[in-house]
């Protein structure tokens, strides 16, 4: 549970970082707080040739707020969502959502751009990110650009990132005031990736919904929209049971299957049904 | 801080409050190593090696962190405190705690228990047992059962509790 060799490289700037991964291409691997990338390379699924440390980067872990935008620093860690450090532009998702990543260790290390970098399904931030509509924004040595949230994983641990690209800042709009959110994750074990984790964004029009964003979490190699029980939600402000929301789901996840991908859809009803309660239950309350 | 990449590094850090300086070791030299092997800190235990099992957590920078998925390259200039350096009367109220409540049975975890039984006494307001075990799901026992740190937890948090500036006690991390 060593790492093999590697080269190790502290960038003091953006455009430090840039540089080197311009030089070293696909032989390069960034190196943030390290709490997803490190375990790879202990275990030895990940050998890059070279780590490009951008953590004392000044520029990656300040916040701006912008134009109807908060704009997180890339190496921004989780506990500075956690504790509030950092302003929320939803309201108090993105801290929910961040103490329910890992355990504290972990958060005083990770950031929000590497476990989006990460790419994992299960995690917090792609899923939280897609529904928040986020921006991702990069930079490489020569260009920048915007990737929306919604199309950053691309499948198993990829991202949209070429190999010369840095993510520098996660743009999240700030959610109207008539806006709620929900939040449902389920693992048998605090602390560890989602086996389900369910996000509601739901705009409020008077006593009923207008406008819904659902998203599901660890239920296929990128997040998932949950776009029927968004369809199902505008117009009423009627909670979604299991049963309902299992049968919405099936124009969202592949039918059938053995008992266990039974019991995962079913798993998946339960943290959608309650996402959404959370999310009406905030607007009543 | 020169910008090539390297195969091997220097890194020149404090631990428990002294500074010390390590040259030409290799880049993928994690903390926990190079506390272990190259500065015989061997107080600091290692388990999983990849973050789940929280022997390893040490302080750095004054916040619980994992030295098995911490580079310590990546430490340079950083201010660690290994259990053989908490001190400070949060760090006196859990080793009485856990001694009294049977926090420990063959030692293995407790080195990473305390560094983070000490980071909850001190931050957790309000400490109830369902936060402390839902704070202590990142480290793992296998002799206790957990019932133990519990109890020592809240014993020391009680012992804490009629004493001022428990937050100030943070055993040499920096602030």
């Amino acid at each position: 549970m060593k790492p093999g060799r590697f080269a190790y490289c502290l960038a003091g700037s953006v455009d430090e970082a840039l540089a080197l991964l311009a030089e070293h291409g696909d032989e390069a691997k960034v190196l943030a707080g390290g709490q997803s990338l490190v375990p790879l390379l202990n275990m030895r699924l990940a050998q890059p040739q070279v780590l490009v440390d951008i953590s004392k980067v000044e520029a990656l872990t300040t916040t701006s707020v912008d134009q109807g935008l908060v704009r997180y620093g890339a190496a921004t860690v989780h506990r500075r969502f956690e504790d509030g450090d950092v302003d929320d532009a939803t309201g108090g998702l993105l801290r929910a959502a961040a103490g329910g990543i890992g355990y504290r260790a972990i958060r005083n290390r990770g950031t929000v751009g590497g476990s989006l970098a990460h790419a994992d399904a299960s995690a917090e931030w792609p899923v939280v990110m897609a529904a928040s509509n986020a921006s991702v924004q990069v930079r490489s040595a020569s260009a920048q650009r915007a990737i929306s949230a919604r199309q950053f994983v691309t499948g198993f641990f990829s991202n949209a990132l070429d190999d010369d690209e840095l993510i520098t800042e996660v743009c999240v709009p700030q959610l109207p005031a008539d806006t709620t959110w929900g939040l449902h994750k389920f693992v048998r074990k605090l602390g560890e990736f989602s086996e389900s984790l369910g996000v509601a964004i739901l705009r409020w029009d008077g006593d009923v919904v207008s406008a819904a964003d659902i998203w599901l979490g660890a239920a296929r190699d990128v997040p998932v929209r949950a776009t029927p029980l968004e369809e199902r939600l505008v117009g009423t402000a009627q909670p979604i049971d299991v049963a309902e929301a299992e049968a919405a789901l099936a124009g969202v996840l592949p039918a059938g299957g053995d008992a266990e991908a039974r019991y995962r859809r079913h798993l998946h009803a339960v943290t959608l049904s309650r996402a959404v309660t959370d999310a009406i239950t905030r607007r009543t309350a | 801080m020169t910008m090539a990449a390297a195969d091997v590094v220097d890194v020149s850090l404090r631990v428990n409050g002294t500074t010390r300086s390590v040259h030409g070791i290799p880049a993928r030299t994690n903390l926990a190593d190079l506390l272990r092997e190259h500065l015989g800190l061997t107080g600091t235990h290692l388990g999983c090696e990849h973050g789940v099992c929280g022997a390893c957590t040490v302080q750095l920078d004054g916040q619980p962190v994992r030295s098995c998925i911490q580079l310590a390259a990546a430490c340079d200039g950083a201010e660690v405190v290994t259990v053989e350096g908490l001190e400070g009367p949060a760090v006196d109220a859990l080793r009485e705690s856990f001694s009294a409540e049977h926090g420990l049975q063959c030692g293995f975890c407790t080195p990473g228990m305390l560094v983070s039984c000490h980071d909850i006494v001190t931050r957790c307001s309000d400490l109830d047992e369902d936060t402390a075990r839902e704070e202590l799901a990142g480290n793992l026992c296998r002799c206790t059962g957990y019932a133990g740190i519990v109890r020592a937890v809240m014993r020391a948090r009680e012992r804490l509790a009629g004493t001022t500036d428990v937050v100030a006690s943070s055993g040499g991390g920096s602030s």
